[in-house]
């Protein structure tokens, strides 16, 4: 999983059936100097993600990647590749 | 697979179902050099690895699936915990 913030929700209309019903938030992956420092800054290049958590905007979550992604609505295929897999409560970084 | 540094632990209470009960820790890949990747990842990890442990880490979601059932979105898994890495060219080698 890799960490991202939350920048917003995308609604689509319309969309392919699978993408029916899905909330996708708007991701911006954290890069470890922002992390540490703590500064809610992401740095990655933004990604969209299916969102079946809730997380707010500026929160910040583990997405999965790849087929794994897919793998919360089996055994039906959809064509998603990024997923939320939790919402960070803490992170304890070791100096 | 790569080698990768752990940097620390992930604290979260919401969570996709199958990863109730799971380790998360903070990594950074590793290069051949030692140097350590801008982005972090997040891997879930049930051999106890510590901070500042080097660990492999695999992304065949198999093994996740295999233990946290098929609806898992695990993928990056600890496989195991690096003792050490042999770098040195034999002589032959040199």
């Amino acid at each position: 999983m890799r960490l991202g913030v939350v920048r917003g929700h995308v609604v689509l209309n319309p969309a392919v059936a699978a993408f029916h019903g899905k909330t996708l938030v708007v991701l911006e992956p954290v890069t470890m100097e922002n992390l540490r420092a703590g500064n809610g800054l992401g740095g990655g290049k933004s990604l969209v993600a299916i969102d079946e958590l809730g997380a707010a905007k500026g929160q910040m979550v583990a997405f999965t990647e790849g087929r794994e992604a897919a793998n919360p609505f089996w055994p039906n295929a959809v064509p998603v590749d990024a997923y939320c897999s939790l919402i960070v409560d803490s992170i304890n970084i070791q100096p | 697979m790569f080698l990768a540094r752990i940097g620390g632990t992930v604290v979260a209470a919401v969570k996709h179902p199958t990863l109730d009960g799971c380790r998360f820790l903070i990594a950074q890949r590793l290069e051949a050099d030692g140097s350590a990747a801008l982005e972090p990842i997040v891997v879930v990890d049930w051999l106890g690895a510590g901070s500042g442990a080097t660990v492999l880490v695999s992304t065949d979601g198999d093994i996740a699936r295999n233990r946290l059932g098929n609806t898992t979105p695990a993928r990056m898994v600890v496989v195991g915990i690096v003792d050490q890495v042999q770098t040195r060219l034999s002589a032959r080698q040199r």
